[in-house]
């Protein structure tokens, strides 16, 4: 007989492992397909930050939600998930990006963060070892941060176990159907199983599942790159975010030490090719060592690439498709690790509940996607 | 007598009884293994340790060495300073 979930999610990423474990914690039987192992897509390559830091506002609110679910999650799991609240201090080396922060810390406000805008002087106070040559001054909230994202999405994954859920690693889902009020998938494992819901949570991939059933959904992967260094002392407790065209933005894991960054390619890379560059190589550690010189003497351990999911606003796509009981939750444009568990708990209530606690209208896939995030 | 722990990655200090504990779990290939202990993550880049992962793998899961995948190769081979990279081009000119 044919083994039978209540959900049926494609994609053991962050997203994948947040929605199946709300679901599993509401009593649904939860089915998770992975086409190769955990963290393989973007989570994996993910360098682990998480910030309230945003302009626009119901992203915000998913932020400081995600933050405090964070906060306690090492104990929810059963798992270290190396949490800590090192702050976001965002860089302004001109008038336009500071006049961008002034304008979104207005917002932010609204939402009891306690961010401010830091003289040049009160910067080095939170990075002593910050190169202050043409820096205006800097946004900084000291309760965004970082945690390991292969702890959280293993730690998420082993919950669903717990509850009664199963994984299915190294397990591509070939076809999905309509059938009756639920959906038939088969695998390449030559296995056909029946879900009475399907969720999209593949990443980069969210197109290429769509299309299993027809859909044509507007989520677009560009590659991004990263590194790693050796642990060393500590240089840079915050995430330093450096908004000029040749900037960067790195921070130092609490946990271990090591010094972890990337940077946005100009002009944008698109596809799923995740080979690593020569030029990354060499030009991140430049873009580095100018913002704090002390890395000098700090060794490059390794570096990689990945994808960021992009939507055509910059927002992520948390909804119902056309297709009753399919449901797409991607397109989170190189924020899904961040926003994941709010968006896995929320996502949840809404399936199992009708409506969640923060109302995510906002992400449905029918609205116009003419309004852009400008802190992205 | 208690016996002492075996290490298997020396670098990231990872006991054969954690990575046993993680394959019985299911996680049974190198890649998933050295995201969940950071085995192999450290300054060698599994040069050491990673031939001793296969081998334990392969015991537990009775299968082949050869049928094992070993994880993606990631530059630089060895570490190398940011000062070091960062001045590449300066000195190419």
């Amino acid at each position: 007989m044919r083994r039978k979930a209540d959900a049926v999610i494609i994609g053991g990423g962050i997203i994948g492992a947040a929605v199946g474990y709300y679901l599993a914690k509401e009593r649904l039987r939860v089915y998770l397909f992975e086409k190769s192992y955990p963290t393989s897509g973007s989570t994996g390559k993910a360098i682990g930050g998480i910030r309230q830091q945003f302009s626009h506002e119901l992203t915000i609110r998913i932020m400081v939600e995600s933050v405090r679910i964070f906060s306690q999650l090492s104990e929810e799991l059963g798992m270290d998930i190396e949490w800590h609240p090192g702050g976001y201090l965002f860089l302004a080396h001109s008038p336009e990006i500071r006049d961008t922060y002034l304008k979104a810390i207005e917002i932010q406000k609204r939402y009891n963060l306690p961010v401010r805008f830091l003289t040049p002087k009160e910067c080095r106070e939170i990075v002593p070892h910050l190169n202050l040559e043409g820096l205006l001054g800097g946004a900084y909230c000291p309760t965004d941060g970082h945690a390991n994202p292969f702890k959280v999405t293993y730690g998420y994954l082993e919950m669903i176990k717990r509850l009664g859920g199963k994984i299915f690693t190294y397990t591509k889902v070939l076809a999905i159907k309509k059938e009756g009020k639920g959906f038939s998938v088969r695998t390449d494992k030559g296995e056909t199983f029946s879900g009475g819901m399907v969720i999209n949570c593949a990443g980069p991939w969210v197109a290429e599942v769509g299309k299993l059933l027809g859909l044509s959904l507007p989520v677009f992967p560009d590659r991004h790159e990263g590194l790693v260094t050796e642990e060393c002392p500590d240089l840079c407790e915050p995430m330093i975010v450096d908004y000029r065209p040749d900037g960067c933005y790195f921070f130092q894991y609490r946990s271990t030490r090591h010094i972890i960054g990337c940077y946005t390619p100009k002009p944008l890379i698109s596809g799923l090719d995740n080979s690593s560059s020569f030029e990354f190589l060499t030009e991140m550690p430049r873009r580095m060592a100018r913002l704090i010189p002390a890395l000098g003497d700090v060794k490059v351990l390794r570096q990689w690439a990945g994808s960021y999911e992009m939507t055509p606003d910059g927002n992520p796509i948390v909804s119902e498709t056309e297709i009753k009981g399919f449901y797409v939750v991607g397109g989170m444009c190189g924020h899904g690790f961040m926003l994941g568990p709010a968006i896995g708990k929320l996502f949840a209530e809404k399936v199992v509940k009708g409506e969640s606690s923060i109302p995510l209208d906002e992400f449905r896939l029918d609205r116009d996607f003419g309004k852009k995030e400008v802190m992205r | 007598m208690a016996r002492s722990p075996k290490i298997v990655c020396r670098c990231e200090d990872v006991e054969e009884r954690e990575v046993v504990k993680w394959i019985r779990r299911g996680y049974k290939t190198p890649e998933e293994l050295k995201r969940i202990l950071r085995i192999g993550m450290g300054h060698c880049q599994g040069r050491t340790c990673l031939s001793l992962l296969v081998r334990i793998i392969a015991r537990e899961t009775k299968s082949e060495i050869k049928d094992i995948p070993l994880p993606k190769r990631r530059p630089p081979l060895k570490p190398i300073s940011i000062r070091t990279l960062a001045s590449f081009y300066e000195k190419e000119g």
